[in-house]
């Protein structure tokens, strides 16, 4: 459907190397990264808007990477500036229709269609400065989907939004995409949506593609502690490899020697010694007081040395010898009692655990 | 309490008032009813108004149509000159108006210059100088007042519309234009203004000949330099309500350009 083949693109010192995508029809493809990670480089260049040095950007098997903008086949919902602030609402989504000179038939039944399930029929006589942020976002998503593009390219379009009102348009959008088969690429830097709207993620980090899969894969599976870290896993321990058996590695955590029967399974070759880092999601971390019998396979004790009360988890930092980070709920911290200086014991599922190198190391 | 910023601001902007207003005002001692009516209604006044609004109406309609894809193209692309282009905008300014009415002046006659005059139109002491006096003098400033009006219009509204279909030049006329025309008025009124009161250039190019290139400015020259104190100052009052009128129109103009985008 959507494909891009080695593409290389500068801008200033900045370069975007050998980048490849693959998006099937009706997939919601996001690209996320931090600021700076070169989305919007990207997205550029699929527009037209930067040139390209080498490669290929093919949609529905043509190759578009010459073509001028208006003839690419996308539709494109921008974060601001969505509408245009002289026309009315009926105006803005009548635009296209004009500008490629369609005849009415063909197009008002479509926009019908899109009007009534996003629910802005009173909307369109309005002009656009007299409508609310969410308004302005579902119409400008109306305009672009009435031109019935084939892949609609989304920048950030729900950032700015008020956060009920974010879940609103996410849910919106997966209906619209189930229903019409929409083929969507995100750009965000936000992982709540980037969760909520992705079937597969490509995740960038300092202009450099350092992980592409499926949501589950890349949400679960961080290839390399940058991705974990980005992806906001707090526990990324740097240990040393001891010793490896046929089910388990031991490893030296601030000298502190810790069983890790831990993904990826002992088959991986690359792990055989040296550095590596220890990944666990603090959500996956299991608390209990000192005296409980451990539910874990490997308890640890420890004192806890802080708490910071957040919402909708509470983050636990307790000392093992090392640093770690558990997140409880509230209602845990009472229950159980947690203080600072309250001695617990902690540990974690093997499945919950991810030996990794970082990205250097897995250069060398 | 008021603030000390406030009552300085405010003053400042009253001596504004207080020069501007007292220089009009003193013109009364000079003034006398009977001669104002008789300048007012006088053949040759009658021509210099006529002449100065149609050649100011006419050299700032050329200079938009010039100056509006100009200022486009300055404010969108980046182009091998247009540096050049950028400073040259105020040569107009720089250069006093005399000195580029000389300039036009010495341009006509070299050989070049006799060269257009003889396969087009007489410049040099014709109404076509007068016009020519004016395109030059307010050319660099409508293309500086609507490069910074185009500069205020985002890049990606533009995008935002070929996505949907337009090609450069549909989005042009249906997104861009619209939303510059309030600084297309502004740009026309400010250039309209500047080729009413334009004197220098004029002069220099189109000469101070009585019913042929009289403009209000000259006309008011000419009176002065007679010693006709009386005239002058009905004159220069015809002058001051003309032009005053006519900003104070269009800034309604402007205001309700304003609204208008702001509803529509």
């Amino acid at each position: 459907m959507f494909s891009v083949e080695s593409l290389r693109v500068c801008v200033g010192s900045f370069a975007l190397e050998a980048f490849d995508l693959t998006v099937s029809k009706g997939e919601c493809h996001v690209l996320l990264g931090p600021s700076g990670s070169g989305k919007t480089t990207l997205l550029r260049s699929f527009l037209g808007l930067l040139p390209v040095q080498s490669g290929t950007i093919r949609l529905l098997g043509r190759d578009i990477t010459a073509f001028p903008i208006e003839s690419r086949g996308f539709g494109y919902v921008p974060q601001h500036l969505g509408l245009f602030p002289h026309l009315c609402v009926r105006d803005n989504i009548a635009y296209s229709a004009k500008a490629r000179n369609v005849p009415i038939d063909l197009f008002q039944p479509v926009v019908d269609g899109l009007i009534e399930a996003t629910d802005i029929r009173g909307l369109l006589e309005r002009m656009p400065h007299t409508l609310s942020g969410g308004e302005r976002q579902r119409v400008g998503l109306v305009r672009a989907l009435a031109s019935q593009p084939h892949l609609l390219l989304l920048d950030e379009p729900f950032t700015a939004l008020h956060e009920n009102l974010r879940q609103e348009l996410w849910e919106l959008m997966r209906t619209l995409q189930r229903k019409h088969q929409l083929t969507l690429l995100l750009i965000t830097h936000d992982l709540r949506e980037a969760y909520a709207l992705a079937d597969s993620i490509t995740v960038l980090l300092g202009g450099r593609v350092v992980q592409q899969g499926s949501k589950e894969e890349v949400f679960s599976r961080p290839k390399t502690p940058e991705v974990a870290r980005f992806l906001g896993v707090e526990n990324i321990l740097q240990g040393r490899i001891l010793k490896r058996d046929a089910l388990a590695w031991l490893v030296d955590i601030a000298g502190i020697e810790i069983p890790i029967t831990a993904y990826p399974p002992p088959s991986n070759t690359a792990l055989e010694q040296g550095d590596v880092w220890v990944v666990i999601r603090s959500e996956e971390i299991l608390l209990a007081s000192a005296q409980t019998p451990s539910a874990s396979d490997t308890p640890l004790r420890g004192t806890i040395r802080s708490i910071h009360p957040s919402y909708p988890q509470w983050k636990i930092e307790i000392d093992v010898g090392f640093r770690i980070f558990a997140s409880v709920t509230r209602h845990q911290v009472e229950e159980m009692g947690l203080n600072v200086g309250s001695s617990v014991q902690i540990g974690w599922k093997p499945q919950n655990a991810q030996l990794l190198r970082s990205h250097q190391q897995q250069s060398e | 309490m008021p603030s000390t910023l406030r009552r300085t601001t405010i003053t400042a902007a009253f001596a504004v008032l207080i020069l501007y207003g007292g220089l009009i005002l003193s013109l009364g001692w000079f003034l006398e009813g009977a001669v104002f009516r008789g300048m007012l209604f006088s053949e040759r006044s009658l021509f210099a108004i006529r002449l100065s609004l149609i050649t100011a109406t006419i050299s700032s309609c050329m200079a938009l149509i010039i100056a509006i894809p100009a200022a486009y193209a300055l404010s969108r692309y980046r182009f091998w000159g247009s540096e050049a282009i950028n400073t040259l905008l105020e040569f107009p300014i720089i250069v006093s108006p005399a000195a580029l009415g000389a300039i036009l002046l010495m341009f006509f006659s070299s050989p070049l210059g006799e060269w257009v005059q003889a396969h087009t139109v007489r410049f040099v002491f014709g109404f076509a100088g007068i016009l020519l006096a004016q395109f030059v003098t307010v050319l660099g400033v409508a293309v500086r007042l609507l490069k910074a009006s185009f500069d205020e219009i985002p890049v990606e509204i533009e995008v935002i519309a070929r996505t949907l279909g337009a090609t450069p030049r549909y989005a042009f006329f249906t997104v861009v234009l619209p939303l510059a025309r309030r600084g297309i008025l502004a740009a026309f009124v400010l250039s309209w203004a500047k080729a009413l009161g334009e004197f220098g250039a004029t002069v220099t190019l189109a000469g101070t000949m009585a019913m042929r290139t009289e403009t209000l400015p000259v006309a008011i020259y000419l009176r002065l330099a007679s010693a006709d104190i009386e005239g002058t100052a009905a004159l220069i009052l015809i002058m001051v309500g003309i032009g005053l009128c006519s900003l104070y129109l269009a800034r309604r103009l402007l205001q309700r350009s304003v609204d208008a985008n702001r509803m529509g």
